[in-house]
């Protein structure tokens, strides 16, 4: 990332005086859904432009090498060349935002990366993820371990304990949850962060990056979420600096989508690679 | 692989990340016009009308255009015609029981979902509103009204009884009305039993469209009929006979010129006029949602109008600075297009809009526009005016759609102070997160609907109206059946116009009244005066009138009330409105009950002045105690009044309020001095009005008796009672700007005069037309009809949430 939020003095008021009326955002997170469909071409910009903010995921307890390699050859290739090529957008170089891992597996990711010949950066999820319930000092060395694999991005889970009772942490990003709740990435309550990020900049002129996790499987979903970022923030936010989408699946589905703009017709389940 | 259906733009696309169109087809709404040869008639009687030799108005693509249609428009044989079709099917619609009229109902709103997409593509393509608002907001919509009241025609003979239909409906509807309008008007109208001609501007079909889908169900034609025409065939449509009550939804002037062209016609008339709204944010609010609200309310299609913005000074900057952001992204296009949050409203609005900007800016207001507009017309782009001066011509006007005019407050009661000093009184939105303040706000609020933290809700089973000048007319819950409902036993309205009254005079002199000799009355006579603001105080005219008893002695002198003495007595009746409308029930019970019982005490003085105007001693008693046991009954009734009601997808309560109207002026019919009197009043201040009486013209003194007990009981201004010429004093108070209703029981030129006069400040009024009232019994004189006119309603929404 390239600039990071440099951090401000904790001003307690700014936080206590926000209000935000229930109701009146989940009616919001409503029309938002309905009210910016993008079709034909435009679907398929958007859903290319999608690709790019995705942390192509796996969050697995059973992942191996193998799997992660394939994770990466499918993030430096998420889409199918002759579709791309079908598209004109072949020489974009469209690559995922980045592959993100546990901790353990950077290593496997960095070195499947190289290979590949892909220079996205690998994130990990660090900090007793996903409760963050351990203590500081392991969590520190958590993140110190994983930078030193060659993990770039750390997405940390912060101490709930300490936000519940009212001491707050910053960050360079802010994500929706880590995806194993059984509540992840709602529009409302993105709405609800979005408006903060806006506010902060307003305030400091520092941005702020957005990532929704959990729960993004549709084509049809990652383009409410980039209409929701176009509309409570803006075009500068839609690029990986500040919004990435967490995802293991959806990449698939937009793949299966271009496939179906592109031909007319709807894919067969091994016409396109698994990643 | 097949071959690419790919065009060139992806690339760009990708890099801009524009929105691109979203068109929705509207090739089923061309086919359905198809199906007219492009030309569209009349649909009545279950049948199409095409008469020959009529001008026709070309039905046009708003944005681009083109000719869609020619609309033939209907000339006063064809209203006649209509009319006559749905007086014949009333005679077999409101004798069916309900429980078959609800299966009609029910039948309609499943065949308005099998046609639905028809619906919404040709009405977004003729009006040119946003599609997607036709087809999850209106044509959704449609289809609950239709449910609930279905509901309400299986249970009318239950709910309802008592009551029975009015008879033809006739409806007028401007022309920038969505075909929902009709629906929440006629809907309320089939289920109790009436039955409805739709005037419709040139070039509507979408409730053409409709009438033939209810036409097609099969056995009751004529219930449904739409005609297209000018605006000048409203009054050929109202006076014929037969219709029984006219619906006009529109615009404030030509719904204040209805009323006066209708003065003495049979026809009730119903109004609603105007379509501003009103937004207040507080330094409580979540600010972005209330933006999202006065987007709801101002900048997307389903808001009928213009917007009235008020804000808390210590938020004006990071409201507006919210607002203008929000407004970048605001898109307007083509109406079929899906992703377009306006559409256009035709160049008739375009201009109104670019009108009053203009002005606005030459009186020095700031003017910010933004969105992604089409330049060339019909567009107009969101648009949000501040700084206006408060003095300012703009600053009084109706604001029109899509404007937004924004203003700073600085206390809750300089808020209220604000939003209550316009003559419109419609809807209104509060945010405010503490709540409190929140309900303070939205019950001190004058207008028809208040939502809380949120704008522009709808639901079928929620009253909608307005006050003051938006008109008094509802539609939805069950103030919208009651519009279309009158006390069984009612004669059908017919005309009783008097062609040779001259607004101008009636009642403008009064007629000089000489001394007719000494005083024969009982003794000892009631104190002489007025009685006003408490006390009896001599006319401003200083001058008497006889009055006489049965057989022509004289019975008394009373004083002669003028212009200024009514002045006086309103002014006295408004310093008493707040306190006692701010009474509880148990009070306003209290008092009434005091009265009651005072009443009793003073039986045989009452008893006997009424012997004098020939009434039997036995019938003299008897009216006395229903007199008390009237007083008592509403009393009694002051306690339970409004209600809680649920609505569909609404989390928390809708309160439907009943309100005081404020101060009315009741004249009391010559007949029945006593037990009249004491009917109107006890009404009136059950549910909280302060009034201005002129009693019986033949026998004031029973009134003027009554006023002794009122003076020592009630506060001073509550009840003040000017005797006089009934002419002149009716006269004085239909023309007042500042009664909020009027009760006339009299003449037919009087009742004729009143509905003209009310046009004034458009208050509601209650004439009898020249026609006498049983008093003494239940229905005419207790019945439930003086209470709904006694008090008007108010939705207050508000929804929950943590």
């Amino acid at each position: 990332m390239s600039t990071h939020n440099q951090g401000t003095e904790l001003d307690l008021s700014w936080i206590s005086k926000i209000q935000v009326n229930h109701p009146a955002v989940l009616r919001r997170a409503e029309q938002i859904q309905a009210r910016r469909p993008v079709k034909k071409e435009w679907q398929a910009a958007w859903l290319l432009k999608a690709v790019t903010f995705i942390d192509l995921t796996t969050l697995s307890g059973d992942d191996t090498s193998s799997n992660i390699q394939r994770l990466c050859y499918k993030a430096k290739y998420p889409i199918r060349e002759d579709l791309l090529k079908a598209l004109n957008m072949h020489d974009k170089g469209i690559t995922t935002a980045a592959v993100c891992v546990y901790p353990a597996r950077v290593c496997d990711a960095v070195k499947a990366l190289k290979a590949v010949g892909c220079n996205i950066p690998v994130a990990s999820v660090a900090t007793g993820f996903p409760a963050g319930q351990t203590h500081l000092k392991t969590r520190l060395e958590e993140i110190r371990l994983a930078v030193e694999d060659g993990a770039t991005e750390i997405d940390i889970v912060i101490n709930r304990t300490l936000v519940l009772t009212g001491q707050w942490e910053g960050s360079d990003f802010i994500k929706t949850s880590t995806g194993k709740e059984t509540v992840n990435a709602t529009f409302p309550v993105a709405i609800v962060m979005l408006r903060a990020i806006r506010d902060f900049f307003w305030k400091t002129g520092n941005k702020i990056g957005f990532k929704p996790a959990g729960g993004i499987r549709s084509a049809k979903d990652s383009l409410a979420w980039l209409s929701l970022v176009k509309e409570e923030l803006g075009d500068e936010w839609l690029k990986p600096e500040l919004f990435r989408i967490g995802a293991s699946t959806l990449l698939s589905d937009i793949e299966r989508q271009i496939y179906h703009h592109v031909t007319g017709r709807y894919a067969a389940y091994h016409d396109l690679p698994m990643s | 692989m097949a071959a690419t259906r790919v065009g060139p733009r992806a690339r760009e696309i990708f890099t801009t990340l524009e929105y691109g169109p979203a068109p929705e087809s509207h090739a089923c709404a061309l086919a359905w016009l198809d199906t007219q040869d492009r030309l569209l008639g009349h649909y009545v009687n279950g049948k199409w009308s095409k008469p020959e030799h009529r001008n026709s108005v070309p039905c046009q693509d708003p944005i681009t255009g083109e000719n869609l249609a020619s609309c033939l428009q209907a000339q006063a044989e064809d209203v006649a015609a209509a009319v006559e079709a749905a007086r014949t099917a009333f005679e077999s619609w409101s004798r069916l029981p309900g429980a078959v009229r609800a299966q009609h109902l029910s039948r309609l709103a499943k065949v308005i979902q099998k046609h639905q997409r028809l619906l919404w593509t040709l009405e977004s393509l003729v009006t040119g509103r946003a599609v997607r608002e036709v087809r999850d907001g209106d044509v959704q919509l449609a289809q609950q009204l239709l449910h609930y009241h279905a509901v309400q025609a299986y249970t009318q003979e239950e709910a309802l009884a008592g009551w029975e239909p009015m008879g033809v409906i006739g409806l007028i509807l401007p022309s920038t009305f969505s075909f929902l309008e009709m629906m929440w008007r006629i809907c309320p109208a089939l289920a109790v039993g009436c039955t409805v001609v739709a005037l419709v501007p040139p070039a509507s079909p979408t409730p053409l469209l409709l009438a033939q889908l209810a036409g097609e169900l099969g056995p009751f034609p004529g219930i449904v009929n739409v005609i297209s025409g000018p605006a000048s065939l409203g009054p050929v449509l109202a006076s014929q006979p037969g219709v029984q009550k006219v619906a006009f939804c529109g615009a404030l002037e030509e719904g204040r010129a209805l009323r006066r062209a209708l003065a003495g016609e049979g026809a009730e008339l119903g109004l609603v006029l105007g379509a501003e709204a009103l937004l207040l944010l507080s330094d409580a609010a979540d600010v972005d949602s209330a933006v999202e609200g006065v987007v709801d309310a101002a900048w997307s299609d389903r808001s009928p109008g213009g917007l009235r913005l008020l804000v808390q000074e210590s938020v004006w900057e990071e409201a507006m600075r919210r607002l203008q952001a929000r407004m970048e992204r605001l898109r307007s296009g083509r109406g079929l297009d899906g992703a377009v949050d306006m559409g256009a409203r035709g160049t008739a609005a375009r201009e109104l809009a670019q009108r009053y900007v203009r002005e606005a800016q030459s009186q020095g207001a700031q003017v910010f526009q933004a969105g992604d507009v089409p330049l060339d017309s019909p567009f107009y782009p969101p648009t949000l005016v501040s700084d206006l001066p408060p003095a300012s011509p703009c600053a009084q006007a109706e604001v029109p759609w899509p404007v937004v005019v924004a203003s700073p407050f600085r206390t809750a009661k300089e808020a209220l102070a604000l939003a209550n000093g316009t003559p419109r009184g419609g809807s209104a939105s509060v945010w405010s997160e503490r709540l409190g303040q929140a309900l303070e706000l939205g019950y001190g609020l004058r207008a028809g609907t208040v939502w809380i933290n949120s704008h522009g809700l709808r639901d079928p089973a929620v009253p909608t109206g307005g006050c003051k000048e938006s008109g008094s007319s509802w539609h939805g819950g069950p103030d919208g059946l009651y519009e279309y409902l009158r006390p069984s036993g009612t004669p059908t309205r017919l005309s009783y116009l008097s062609k040779d009254l001259n607004y101008d005079t009636f009642g403008l002199a009064v007629p000089s009244t000489l001394p007719a000799g000494p005083e024969t009355g009982p003794t000892p006579a009631p104190p002489y005066g007025l009685f006003v603001g408490g006390r009896f105080q001599a006319p401003g005219a200083r001058s008497s009138r006889p009055i006489q008893d049965a057989v022509g002695n004289l019975h008394g002198y009373v004083a002669e009330g003028g212009a200024k003495d009514i002045r006086g007595a309103v002014e006295a009746a408004h310093q008493a409105a707040s306190g006692w409308a701010g009474q509880s029930p148990a009070a306003r019970t209290a008092l009434l009950w005091a009265l009651a019982a005072a009443l009793e005490r003073r039986e045989s003085a009452l008893a006997s002045r009424l012997e004098r105007q020939g009434v039997e001693l036995k019938a003299a008693k008897a009216e006395v105690e229903l007199s008390v046991r009237r007083l008592r009954a509403w009393g009694a009734q002051a306690q339970a009044q409004g209600q809680t009601l649920q609505v569909a997808g609404l989390r928390g309560p809708v309160l439907r309020l009943r309100e005081p109207l404020g101060v009315l002026a009741i004249v009391c019919p010559d007949e029945r001095p006593l037990l009249a009197f004491v009917s109107l009043l006890a009404p009136a201040l059950a549910h909280g009005n302060t009034v201005v009486m002129v009693p019986s013209g033949a026998c004031p003194l029973l009134a003027l008796e009554v006023c002794q007990d009122m003076a020592t009981l009630f506060p001073a201004g509550l009840v003040n009672v000017v005797t006089g010429d009934r002419d002149h004093l009716t006269r004085c108070l239909a023309l007042h700007q500042d009664v909020q209703a009027l009760w006339y029981f009299g003449s037919a030129q009087g009742s004729q005069f009143v509905e003209w006069a009310s046009a004034g400040n458009l208050k509601p009024v209650w004439v009898s037309r020249g026609l006498p009232r049983a008093w003494e019994q239940e229905a005419e004189g207790a019945g439930p009809e003086l209470g709904l006119r006694a008090a008007r309603t108010k939705a207050l929404w508000l929804p929950m949430g943590d």
